[in-house]
């Protein structure tokens, strides 16, 4: 008798327990989202007259930098791209690509490549910022940079750029391979664009100047230095930092996450309410 | 059973008494009589109050549809009344910062502002969109549970129809409602459906003008004559097919699963009054519930992270909604085939699958019915439902229809699968054009043979029952089956009859039989 009184109660307590957990978690939510849309919306800044420039490019280096860069070069790149960088049947030559393309492609961890696949991944750096900035410096002074590429690694003041701007160029020029979120996606025959939400400043000013792999090189006749800082603020802003308000984001790849949680969650879920309301025989 | 008899078994127990006829009058009865004086509802009212639904769960999917399109209605109108139709250019300068200063439309403009200025808009804004997903899905899993048990035949191939109707409708509401906010997602599926009208032969650039006011984007009117669409029109239809629909599940009364006590002239199941409207309006409240939470917990379309749509402006990995994945996998892994000549162009790879495609799956839906009599020659009346492993055939065509529109929804996520994985794109492309086909194959296959294996299980309908596993002294292991656990409260359901009248209970409450469990015979 104990039993069944204990097996009523749960048959009562559940749905009671159920309606008063999703009723209590939705007024929850939409109570939360009041007080989100009064909280302060992360500011944007418009630099009226900056005082330094949007990007500064460091591309004097001290005979101790490079001395240091030569040392690294000669022990973990030589062996392919050769003493002086200058390329072999398995390596491109380095020699006039400037800093920032060395700086980046380092600082990334795609050098030293781990596997000769379609295209290099980002993995956790080899060295630190100090060193690659060492090895670029020893690359650079091999031979002055080639007309187009940067003298120096750029270094932004991400302060100074518009994020609005940063927007309207971000969508006109950057969302086609990397998507609208910055998530990055599959092309064509096993290239792919990265994500940028690990990317650093100075790694989205580098890759907009130098075009690493697939990406198209943009270079001072196409972008001038403050839309890159505008590009990079919008990078490292909103795209790496998104306001995703109203819950869980999901990933940022839109609709195929959303519709798995629609039918798993939305309709898969109602779908157990109703098979614990009816009959099952 | 469940809670529903025991709630049902109480108020009919206390009606078999009598005690209804006999109890003093409430306000309530007070004024019901005066209703009934003037309109003369209590004979309805008796009827639509005595009706007998069936109990299994599965019988509850389509109101989660119900539930949904009630939730749709009431999140809409609060979304109408803020939202801007307008293709009007504006200039932004709300509280979302990365927009300041962008020229935008006020159709865009106002759904930002709804998502961040306007109080608890964003919660509103995404039930309905979370709504949207649910009600088609629960449009589809329903129509899988018509189509399985066989519900569809005589005398109910209308109602069919009618369903299969709202499932389109649906859709075409879905994506014209997902098109509203004009941000850069939204506008690439509109230039999606412009190149669709497009592709059809002769007529196709008459009707893209026609839609558009114009070459595409046209002259701006496209936005409010979705609106008007998705807001009144569309639901309008919707509704009134809605109507149509249940008028119809009334007028011939509910299948059931064939069971203890249940023929082809009776329905076995709960009234409509008390125990079936308590049961539903609690359904109703829990998937208002779970469209709450999603709407609240769970993010979807952020909008302000796409910007607004520009005709130039275009961001890779652009899916639709999940119900428009089918067309969009059948369009992605079309080969691009086309006839040039006699100075015109017939785009096969738009064409194909954009128009003939969708075409003949509705005019497959929708006459399935006729096309089942045809190949079956059944043409008899059915009340009592199939179960899907005694019809291995059409559970089988209906697994791998299921299996090939699953596949191409699959294949509308053909560059995320392709990332995810870390394989070529064409890899994924070019797998994809085999496996929508092959796969249906297996399973139909696969399916047909489960179906033959279960048919001739014994215990068909009844409740499971333990099974003890037993090991010998050799290490044999044997399997007995218990008796029924003595004292779980569970028993087969005994038909009893329900009279037209409520007076009429007192006389046959003796004729015994479970209480709460009414019999009504089926008129000729």
């Amino acid at each position: 008798m104990a039993t069944v009184r204990r097996t009523m109660h749960v048959r009562y307590l559940l749905p009671a327990a159920v309606v008063a957990a999703v009723g209590l978690g939705g007024l929850l939510t939409s109570l939360s989202a009041g007080a989100s849309t009064r909280s302060r919306a992360p500011s944007g800044t418009h630099a009226i007259a900056a005082p330094t420039p949007p990007i500064r490019y460091v591309g004097n280096f001290t005979p101790a930098q490079v001395h240091e860069g030569q040392v690294l070069f000669e022990a973990n790149c030589s062996s392919c791209h050769g003493t002086q960088a200058e390329g072999s049947a398995v390596a491109p030559d380095l020699q006039g690509l400037g800093p920032a393309t060395v700086d980046f492609w380092v600082s990334t961890g795609r050098m030293p490549l781990a596997d000769a696949s379609v295209q290099a991944t980002r993995k956790p750096a080899r060295f630190d910022n100090q060193q690659a900035t060492a090895i670029a410096a020893y690359v650079a002074s091999l031979a002055p940079t080639a007309q187009g590429f940067p003298s120096g690694i750029p270094y932004v003041d991400t302060q100074a750029g518009s994020l609005s701007m940063g927007n309207r160029l971000f969508v006109l020029n950057c969302a086609a391979c990397h998507t609208i979120t910055g998530a990055g996606d599959a092309l064509a025959e096993g290239a792919y664009a990265p994500s940028l939400h690990v990317a650093t400043s100075t790694q989205v000013a580098e890759a907009v100047r130098t075009g690493p792999g697939n990406m198209p090189v943009f270079g001072p006749g196409t972008l001038s230095n403050a839309q890159v800082a505008d590009i990079v603020a919008y990078v490292t802003g909103p795209i790496q930092h998104p306001n995703d308000r109203g819950g869980i984001g999901l990933g940022g790849i839109g609709p195929v996450a959303e519709g798995f949680v629609a039918l798993l969650i939305g309709v898969g879920g109602i779908m157990l309410i109703a098979f614990w309301l009816g009959e099952r025989a | 059973m469940s809670t529903s008899s025991s709630s049902s078994s109480s108020s009919s127990s206390s009606t078999t008494t009598g005690s209804l006829s006999r109890r003093r009058s409430t306000p309530v009865d007070s004024g019901l009589g005066w209703l009934d004086d003037r309109l003369g509802v209590a004979k309805g009212g008796r009827i639509f109050m005595d009706k007998i639904f069936p109990d299994h769960w599965s019988f509850l999917l389509g109101e989660i549809a119900l539930y949904s399109f009630v939730v749709l209605l009431a999140t809409g109108v609060f979304l109408t009344l803020y939202f801007v139709p307008s293709a009007a250019q504006t200039v932004y300068h709300g509280v979302y910062k990365p927009l300041d200063g962008v020229k935008m439309s006020e159709a865009y403009a106002s759904s930002v502002n709804i998502s961040f200025a306007v109080r608890s808009g964003l919660v509103i804004r995404q039930m309905h969109h979370w709504a949207a997903d649910v009600f088609i899905g629960s449009i589809a899993v329903h129509m899988c549970r018509i189509f399985f048990t066989g519900a569809f035949r005589k005398p109910r191939e209308l109602n069919w129809i009618v369903g299969v109707s709202l499932l389109f409708l649906a859709i075409v509401n879905g994506f014209l409602g997902y098109s509203l906010p004009d941000d850069l997602i939204s506008g690439t599926g509109i230039r999606i459906a412009y190149s669709i009208l497009l592709s059809i032969p002769l007529v196709g650039s008459y009707l893209a003008t026609l839609v558009f006011g114009g070459v595409f984007p046209g002259d701006g009117s496209i936005i409010p004559r979705f609106f008007i669409l998705h807001v009144l029109i569309l639901p309008a239809i919707i509704a009134g097919l809605i109507g149509a629909h249940l008028f119809m599940l009334v007028r011939q009364k509910h299948t059931q699963f064939p069971g203890h006590g249940r023929t082809e002239d009776n329905v076995v199941g709960s009234p409509m009054f008390p125990t079936f409207m308590a049961k539903t309006t609690g359904f109703l409240f829990m998937v208002t519930g779970v469209l709450w939470a999603l709407g609240g917990l769970a993010q979807i379309n952020p909008i302000w992270q796409f910007g607004p749509y520009v005709p130039y402006k275009i961001s890779y990995a652009v899916q639709p909604d999940w119900y428009m994945g089918w067309l969009d996998g059948a369009m992605r892994i079309m080969p691009s085939w086309e006839f040039a000549g006699f100075g015109h162009t017939i785009p096969f790879m738009v064409f194909l699958p954009g128009v003939l495609f969708p075409g003949l799956t509705s005019i497959l839906f929708i006459f399935w019915p006729f096309i089942e009599q045809k190949l079956t020659g059944d043409r008899a009346e059915h009340h009592l439902l199939d179960r899907p492993r005694d019809r291995p055939r059409r559970t089988a065509v209906g697994a791998a229809f299921l299996a090939f529109y699953f596949m191409l929804f699959c294949a509308s996520s053909t560059d995320v699968l392709a990332n995810f994985f870390q394989v070529s794109l064409n890899v994924v492309l070019w797998t994809f054009r085999f496996v929508v086909f092959i796969v249906p194959i297996i399973v139909g296959l696969f399916t047909y043979r489960i179906c033959l294996d279960m048919t001739g299980v014994s215990h068909v309908g009844k409740r499971k029952r333990a099974v003890l596993i037993v090991r010998s002294a050799t290490g044999e292991y044997t399997t007995v089956d218990t008796e029924a656990r003595p004292g779980d409260g569970h028993h087969e359901l005994e038909p009893m009859l329900v009279p037209g009248f409520i007076e009429g209970l007192d006389g046959d409450g003796a004729e015994g039989g479970e209480p709460g469990v009414r019999r009504v015979v089926r008129r000729p």
